[in-house]
């Protein structure tokens, strides 16, 4: 196992390399300077701050600078766009926000997924089954922003149980925190039922009924954790996914998360923000996936780490 | 020379044993195979949810074809002081709104609209289909038109004849950036796949790399580049617009997946026993690719497909949210749906913005979501007699 | 009588149309008692022994009619929680594929002690001493340390073992063992069966053994039903049989069969025709389109399984054994 972790550290690394190198040649072609984009500045004081951020230096060795800086102290710089503030002080401050907002979002869809899921399948084509599958293909069926806008307009101004937006008090982080879970919700509750159902069909369920347990101890000691494998994998990426999702969900509740510098940093030109974030991501993407593969071993011993 | 030509008698035996094979022959064609499709359709018909979503998206995609034919209001028209106003049914029929006061003259000999006339009505830029199909239009129903059922916008557009228009772009962007995913991905499986051994880990190690590259970025990135003007006005003198290269974009990030199925697919193919069996009794490779292989893959990759264009159409509303989708101003749905959140204000609530777009986006990937996992269930033999 | 089973009808809801999967089937058996039901896949032997432990998924099953009086209590319309009392306690289930049957996910240990914590009440400890007690009774070597590994680390015969120390944890009064023995290498068939007839010796239970393999049952039991297409075409000891079949149906399953005092050479002779569709079950004898002693009668009237003047029980109109006497002298 640990030789299986080291591995895997090893292919992270490489995939950073990779990312890092393909998102420096993607930001450099971008047309413009990162410097002039907004306001006009006389050509000297544009040089002079060239020269400060390095970027009158030739590609090949700004490319070399940065990841000497990055790769033993992962320094990433200072912001171009937000004054006085390196990347490094960006992501601190953003990422407990997204970061709480994000595991909320996914504990919410967990439980809500997991129990409708389960529901469903064992109670096969009874109402509620129909009913909560019919809910979750509508949350897999709309786009975040628009969950996000009825529930604004139902939720904050219609009846107004919660703030607009905001940050700080545990009112406002709930609209939020189910705007983004809810399509995870439903993905997690089909993934959950079909899974479910494929193990109900499996022989040694029959067996489980046969030694006379009940239809619950079934459920919970023989089934679930066969049907919780695809809803394990799908958590990989789903986490990433969190994370993108959370672009539109902080955008749209003016949450101080690492959201909307996603966007922004891109768009601006940011280029040690934009190259700092995507190595978060990748990162985060990558330990995920791990730990996926880790609790998949856990769970089903016939799965052998290599 | 002379003897007569007379088969061989048998001896008794062996015409017994020829009679038994001649019963067995029988008895065998009796038995009747039913192909792969056949049997799905069936059982496609058999699922009502299924074929419901079909139904709708088949009514849904003729009527986006034919949308300038439909007696909807210009989707482009402004009338600043109808803004913001809620959805009515009384009347169900108006008449045109005419904002120009003089109106260029009817031409009796220009069978079609001139492109000013339709600008100056508020429809944007239309080819010769559309152009036709707005006169006749025009003949059938005159100048009479749907009241704004769905409300107006913050200029006073209809929202209904806006989400017709819309469907056009969403279902185009839709189906295809699923197109390109589909021909890039199940190229690169089937080859990976097919060639097996080292070229297939190292195409495989590949797509890991790009699954963990954070796509989002990469999008916003080229479509950053394409956003500025001096590569606008490159494309524009090759003929490309940016519909097109999202097009290219969506699909370039949407085969990844498409290529790890199709590979899998077809590994499992090369070993499966049918296949092996198929050999054995001599049948060509062209056979084998033909009636085994291909079949089973493309089972595979239909349901993909169906299961595919809904995650596009979402993708597309995503950007539009971001500002970086459908330009305006054409419209898509998305970009419609965000116009709707955008507009959300505590002193009033324009509900039918966010809600009839959504609807019309959650309908349409409720009918392909339905209708993809209703074709797995059909097509998987698994799934048979469950 | 420890079980009894009256006039057991099951059907399933298809695509296709209604299934009568089992078509009206009675049988008795007796403490200690083995019998043996035979027939082609297809033909109802599993379901009605999953419907007796009330295993039918309903939908899309349903029992429609019948009776299974267990020690006198009508396991049919028990209520769920006292079938359940019975269920791996008083009767006990093995399956046909040892290799889906045991849990992949718990160890052999989590899943023999789990039966008589549940059913006897036991403390973990105690019924973990019992479990490692029964593995090494069915011939699991070095059982203590063995009993903390997962099923994939079995054989597929070694399984069948854990299934079968399993299911008689609790000391049953009736062991239902379905196909037990097909999915196995012939040489471990062997050792399966011989295995489950000494713990029935042992234990003094009565066993259902269910199978396509008249061999299995000429070795293992002594009184044999034949089933066709939901019902019982015929009913006797093994030895009157296999020396005498009644049914044209048993006949034919005896010639089907290759046999050590025939001559090299002789043709096996299968049944003609193929299994009876279960939506659309021909009238009359159920296996009339497939008989070569057919009589005008036969499409006409269902057959009761009556006993004969010679005691013996088979659902047909004609003396088969007459008949295929004046049929081996025909041919000289």
């Amino acid at each position: 196992m640990g030789w299986f972790i080291i591995k895997r550290l090893g292919w992270m690394l490489l995939t950073l390399w990779v990312v890092y190198s393909v998102s420096f040649v993607l930001m450099r072609s971008v047309p413009g300077s990162p410097l002039s984009a907004e306001r006009k500045v006389s050509p000297e004081i544009e040089q002079n701050l060239k020269r400060r951020y390095r970027l009158d230096q030739p590609l090949g060795v700004q490319y070399w600078d940065d990841l000497r800086r990055i790769v033993p102290h992962g320094d990433l710089g200072a912001s171009l766009k937000i004054q006085d503030f390196s990347v490094n002080e960006i992501i601190a401050q953003g990422f407990p926000v997204s970061a709480s907002l994000g595991i909320l979002a996914l504990a919410f869809a967990l439980t809500l997924g997991l129990t409708a899921g389960i529901i469903s399948a064992v109670r096969r084509g009874s109402l509620a089954d129909f009913s909560m599958m019919t809910i979750a293909t509508i949350g897999i069926a709309l786009p975040n922003f628009v969950i996000a806008g009825i529930v604004i307009i139902l939720f904050v101004f219609l009846w107004p149980l919660f703030p607009p937006g905001g940050w700080g008090r545990i009112s406002n982080i709930i609209l939020p925190a189910f705007c983004l879970g809810a399509p995870y919700a439903a993905y997690i509750a089909r993934l959950t039922r079909t899974g479910m159902l494929d193990v109900l069909s499996q022989d040694y369920i029959r067996t489980a009924f046969a030694k006379g347990l009940s239809e619950r101890t079934v459920i919970l000691r023989h089934a679930l954790r066969g049907a919780l494998l695809p809803v394990v994998s799908f958590l990989g990426p789903a986490i990433a996914g969190v994370l993108t999702g959370s672009l539109v969900v902080e955008k749209i509740f003016g949450i101080p998360g690492l959201g909307v510098h996603f966007v922004n940093a891109a768009l601006q030109l940011d280029y040690p923000l934009a190259m700092g974030l995507v190595l978060l991501y990748t990162t985060l993407l990558y330990v995920m996936n791990l730990l996926v593969d880790l609790s998949y071993a856990i769970l089903d011993p016939r799965v052998k780490l290599h | 020379m002379t003897e007569t030509e007379q088969p061989p008698a048998l001896p008794s035996t062996q015409s017994a044993e020829l009679q038994r094979y001649e019963r067995l022959l029988a008895e065998a064609e009796q038995i009747q195979g039913i192909s792969l499709w056949r049997d799905a359709w069936r059982r496609l018909r058999k699922n009502r949810v299924a074929m419901i979503s079909l139904g709708y998206l088949i009514v849904l995609s003729l009527l986006a074809v034919l949308t300038p034919l439909l007696p909807l209001q210009p989707p482009r028209q402004q009338i600043t002081k109808l803004a913001f106003q809620a959805p009515t049914a009384s009347p169900l029929f108006i008449r045109e709104y005419k904002i120009a006061e003089n109106e260029p003259a009817e031409n009796p000999d220009e069978p079609l609209p001139t492109q000013a006339k339709i600008d100056a009505d508020g429809f944007g830029p239309l080819n010769w289909f559309d152009r036709s199909l707005l006169a006749a239009r025009r003949a059938i129903f005159g100048e009479w038109c749907f009241n704004s059922i769905c409300g107006r916008d913050r200029l006073g557009r209809d929202l209904f004849a806006r989400l017709f228009w819309g469907a056009r772009v969403s279902l185009l962007v839709g189906l295809v950036a699923t197109l390109v995913a589909l021909v890039i991905g199940v190229s690169y499986g089937a080859i990976a796949g097919y060639l097996g051994g080292r070229v297939d880990n190292v195409m495989m190690r590949i797509v890991d790399v790009m699954y963990s590259i954070p796509f989002i970025f990469v999008v916003i990135f080229i479509i950053s580049i394409l956003n500025t003007e001096d590569v606008k006005a490159l494309m524009a003198k090759w003929g490309i617009d940016r519909l097109t290269v999202f097009f290219l974009v969506v699909g370039a990030i949407f085969w990844l997946t498409m290529a790890r199925v199709v590979r899998g697919q077809v590994v499992s193919l090369r070993n499966e026993q049918f296949v092996e069996a198929a050999r054995v009794i001599g049948a060509s490779r062209r056979r084998i690719i033909f009636r085994h292989v291909v079949p089973n893959l493309l089972s595979v990759v239909i349901v993909y497909l169906t299961l595919t264009i809904p995650q596009v159409m979402l993708f597309e509303a995503f950007l539009s949210f971001l500002g970086l989708g459908v330009e305006r101003p054409d419209v898509s749905w998305g970009l419609l749906a965000n116009e709707g959140v955008e507009v959300i204000t505590p002193v009033r609530t324009v509900w039918w913005m966010v809600v009839y777009p959504g609807l019309a986006l959650a309908m349409t990937l409720f009918a392909l979501n339905f209708l993809g996992d209703g074709l797995r269930d059909a097509l998987d033999p698994r799934m048979k007699n469950r | 009588m420890l079980l009894e089973v009256e006039d057991l009808r099951v059907s399933f809801q298809t695509d296709h149309g209604l299934v009568r999967a089992v078509d009206g089937i009675s049988f008795s058996l007796d403490r200690g008692e083995t019998l043996g039901i035979v027939g082609e896949s297809g033909s109802g032997k599993s379901v009605t022994n999953l419907a007796i432990l009330g295993l039918i998924p309903q939908p899309p099953g349903r029992i429609e009619s019948g009776r299974a009086n267990f020690r006198g209590q009508n396991l049919l319309t028990l209520p769920r929680r006292e079938l359940q009392k019975i269920r791996g306690n008083r009767i006990a289930m093995i399956f046909q594929d040892p290799m889906t049957s045991l849990n992949p996910f718990l160890t052999i240990a989590q899943q023999l002690t789990e039966v008589t914590m549940l059913h006897r009440g036991w403390k973990y400890k105690q019924a973990l001493d019992h479990a490692v007690e029964m593995l090494e009774r069915v011939g699991i070597p070095a059982a203590s340390r063995r009993v903390n590994d997962y099923p994939y680390q079995f054989s597929g015969g070694m399984r069948q073992r854990v299934m079968i120390a399993m299911a008689l944890s609790c000391q049953p009064d009736l062991l239902i063992a379905d196909e037990p023995t097909t999915a196995l290498d012939v040489t471990i068939q062997a050792q399966i069966l011989e295995l489950i007839q000494q713990l029935q010796k042992e234990e003094g239970t009565a066993v259902i053994l269910i199978t396509h393999d008249l061999g299995v049952v000429a070795n293992v039991c002594r009184r044999v039903n034949v089933m066709y297409a939901g019902r019982f075409v015929e009913e006797a000891d093994v030895d009157a049989l296999f020396a005498q079949p009644r049914h044209p149906y048993t006949l034919g399953l005896l010639n089907s069969l290759p046999r050590l005092d025939e001559q090299r050479g002789a043709r096996l002779d299968p049944i003609a025709g193929q299994p009876p569709d279960l939506t659309n079950i021909p009238p009359g004898c159920v296996f009339h389109p497939r008989c070569p002693f057919r009589i005008d009668r036969c499409p006409q009237e269902v057959p009761a399984l009556t006993e004969r003047i010679d005691h013996r029980r088979y659902a047909c109109f004609v003396d088969v054994q007459h008949q295929a006497r004046v049929a081996v002298k025909e041919n000289g």
